[in-house]
């Protein structure tokens, strides 16, 4: 299918690539049917985009590559409602944001997807011991340069 | 909006299968225990409005030099394993 993107022009997915966020994601909660494009060979980010919305577009990356000790604990409803049978199919992704040159992550509000059957959800970890704006990275003037 | 008086292990309703249960009250803090369907998803109201704020706020996030950034080890990501689709290269200058 081809999906409309305010961000890439119109981009061609895979039908089986469609992820299904049945109850959307907090604040967007009619928007269900999302695809991830992936716009480099190293698959650091993603942007994780809306096939109802063209605008509606987020930077997602695995948290694991930024903060090691990371866990979200699921429960046995979640990973019943997303028919999870295998915390290994499970694939974790937190949205990411910028606030001046530092680049946060929503620890607080990850993304579960189940990779069998491409469901996925937002949980709301109860723990106090992730923020939604964890610092993964700083933005420096000479990245920014190189980038140019 | 409603509002009940209620004492320690009293429950109100809400529905046919919503309960809350005062379990404990002390000094300007109280214990409420929740039983609801599990498709009923249950949040401390300030962390909900957090998280979706902040997914308003990394909605409108259109910045191109985040993927230049580089976690500080090499650590290998599943990319390979994933749904995602790859996207043309990009030309950044436009």
């Amino acid at each position: 299918m081809n999906v409309q993107t305010t961000r890439f022009g119109i981009v061609e997915v895979n039908d089986d690539r469609v992820l299904n966020f049945d109850s959307g994601m907090l604040g967007f909660s009619s928007y269900t049917s999302f695809v991830l494009l992936q716009p480099d060979e190293d698959g650091i980010f993603f942007w994780l985009q809306s096939i109802e919305a063209p605008e509606l577009a987020f930077v997602v990356t695995d948290p694991q590559i930024w903060v090691p000790e990371y866990e979200a604990t699921i429960r046995t409803e979640q990973m019943e409602s997303l028919e999870l049978e295998r915390i290994d199919d499970a694939q974790v992704f937190v949205i990411v944001n910028k606030y001046d040159n530092t680049l946060t992550a929503n620890l607080q509000g990850p993304l579960i997807l189940n990779l069998r059957n491409q469901e996925a959800m937002q949980l709301v970890l109860a723990e106090k011991r992730w923020t939604t704006r964890h610092e993964i990275a700083q933005l420096t003037d000479e990245r920014s340069a190189a980038s140019a | 909006m409603l509002v009940l008086s209620r004492h320690r292990d009293e429950t109100i309703m809400i529905g046919d299968d919503t309960e809350l249960t005062i379990i404990d009250i002390r000094g300007d803090k109280v214990r409420i225990g929740i039983k609801a369907p599990a498709h009923v998803p249950v949040h401390r109201k300030e962390v909900y409005d957090a998280i979706k704020r902040e997914n308003e706020q990394a909605m409108s996030l259109a910045d191109p030099s985040i993927s230049q950034c580089r976690p500080g080890a090499n650590r290998g990501s599943r990319a390979n394993d994933l749904p995602a689709e790859k996207l043309p290269p990009r030309n950044d200058a436009g």
